[in-house]
């Protein structure tokens, strides 16, 4: 018997004004589970996870957390409920240090977990620690993207979400996020990452969803993703 | 202008801009931190000096009236935020500019019911009056330098909870990027309420300690407001460290020019808010 799922979204249909964007997504993600989530630009990978965050309202469908229906709370409640979120664009505030950055978004998760705190984030993002007092904007995008993963664990959640989380990074960067998503899966965070590169994810992830047009046209397990390559690729490919 | 007269003008000038800057700083939060144009703030000082006159007539006490004043105020402030403002959010400064205008004319047709049209006036308290000496010949009132410290004190607590403090934080976070803050799990509504709460009750503060200074007349509230807006305008929208330098500056400028240029007075502040403009057309500490 499967455990109770960490995140169930139920046939999600989501618009913008009058465009039709979603049609139907299903996501599952399991507790300790990774989920990517691939496609082309424009298939809908972010829409799906700002409507499953409230931050675009879905005209249908549902999303559960924990078994609970978060779909009707507005976004804050969600990400109290466990859930952190590293946008595209890193969000960072232009007013705000670095050290302010992760005071600000630090506490503790459900049930009083308090597994990441200030000084565990420094250590693992050592570069931080060297650029407290810098604003967050004036940082480079490697640095500004590790902040905002440390601002999201200070969190403490169950589910950290990363949508386009090495996209306009170096290749060394890149290489970098990549060593640091792999070591907070290994904590037992789960992960939904949003990105196009196929050969880190099929190695990091345990799932796989690729979205063409708004609809869910593959989901499976590494294996199975291997099984079809090409039919992927195909999909991901411009 | 001897040396007496010059001091006793800048000391004006500036307890009159920290005064401004009391009531800008409200008005430069919630326009920064919630992208709401209140035209209504005005109206907030206006209540604080008539809250003031009525809970002085009630308690007979002064220190009593202005905290019952700015607790009140406090409230009203959450209330208008809870009720009003928090319908505006997503609409746009049209909207904004209509609905608190409209409050204005509310505001102030409460005012003419509750307390009539009559100019009234709060005596200064015993402990606070009488003056100090400048020179041999010039002397200052203890009530306006009690204003100044009083207003100082303020300004300087309001750095420490923007600059110093988790809530000032998430104040300034609100300002930058509203919708991350939501996404760190951050009610932004509640801090909404805050920030117009506190905004209004500094509006109101600044009409409890102005109150034994001039008459409390209907309409108070759109004279300040004006000189409130070219505060906020010359300090950069948003910016409270802006509100500041250009309270000072507004007040020392419009009290000089009083005694100085009289013709040009009325106009004078308008002059220096278009030659900053010209110079730095998002004002002097614009983000």
């Amino acid at each position: 018997m499967q455990a109770q799922p960490l995140l169930a979204v139920r046939g999600l249909h989501s618009f913008y004004g009058e465009s039709h964007v979603l049609h139907g997504v299903d996501l599952t993600i399991q507790p300790g589970q990774a989920l990517s989530l691939m496609g082309r630009n424009g298939m809908g990978k972010t829409t799906t996870l700002k409507s499953l965050l409230g931050l675009l309202q879905p005209r249908s469908g549902s999303v559960e957390f924990l078994g609970r229906d978060v779909g009707k709370l507005p976004t804050w409640k969600r990400m109290r409920e466990g859930i952190a979120y590293v946008p595209e664009g890193r969000g960072m505030f232009h007013n705000l240090t670095v050290k302010e950055h992760l005071q600000m978004a630090a506490r503790p998760g459900i049930g009083g977990k308090l597994e990441w705190d200030y000084d565990r984030v420094l250590a693992t993002f050592p570069r931080l620690a060297e650029r407290l007092t810098n604003l967050g904007t004036q940082l480079s995008g490697g640095e500004q993207q590790m902040l905002a993963i440390g601002r999201a664990l200070l969190t403490n959640p169950e589910l950290l979400i990363l949508d386009e989380a090495t996209e306009g990074l170096a290749p060394l960067i890149r290489k970098e996020i990549w060593e640091v998503i792999a070591h907070v899966r290994a904590s037992g965070i789960s992960t939904l990452i949003v990105d196009k590169n196929i050969e880190v994810l099929k190695n990091l992830c345990d799932r796989h969803v690729v979205l063409v047009k708004g609809q869910v046209v593959f989901d499976g397990d590494t294996q199975d993703l291997q099984d079809n390559l090409s039919q992927i690729e195909c999909w991901l490919s411009v | 202008m001897d040396f007496a007269i010059f001091l006793v003008q800048l000391l004006n000038g500036l307890q009159y801009g920290l005064l401004l800057f009391l009531i800008a700083s409200g008005l430069t939060l919630v326009f920064g931190v919630m992208g709401i144009l209140n035209l209504a703030h005005g109206s907030m000082y206006m209540i604080g000096a008539y809250l003031m006159w009525y809970f002085v007539q009630l308690t007979d006490s002064f220190v009593l009236a202005a905290l019952l004043s700015a607790v009140i105020a406090l409230l009203l402030g959450v209330v208008i935020e809870k009720t009003l403002i928090n319908r505006l959010y997503r609409r746009n400064h049209l909207d904004q500019v209509l609905l608190t205008i409209g409050m204005i004319f509310v505001f102030n047709a409460m005012q003419s019911l509750l307390w009539g049209d009559d100019p009234l006036g709060v005596a200064v308290p015993g402990w606070l009056s009488g003056s100090i000496s400048l020179t041999e010949l010039v002397e200052y009132p203890v009530y306006r330098i009690f204003v100044a410290l009083l207003c100082l004190l303020l300004a300087a607590g309001l750095y420490l909870v923007i600059n110093r403090t988790r809530l000032g934080m998430l104040v300034r976070a609100g300002e930058s990027n509203r919708e991350m803050v939501e996404c760190l799990g951050i009610d932004i509504n509640r801090l909404y309420t805050i920030v117009f709460g506190a905004g209004v009750m500094l509006a109101a503060l600044a009409g409890v300690v102005s109150a034994p200074m001039a008459s409390i007349v209907p309409g108070m509230g759109e004279h300040v407001l004006i000189s409130c807006f070219v505060v906020v305008v010359i300090g950069g929208m948003g910016s409270i460290k802006g509100a500041f330098v250009a309270a000072l500056m507004v007040g020392i400028v419009d009290t000089f020019a009083a005694v100085l240029l009289p013709q040009l007075s009325s106009m004078i502040v308008y002059i220096l808010m278009a030659v900053i403009l010209i110079i730095k057309p998002q004002g002097l500490f614009s983000s």
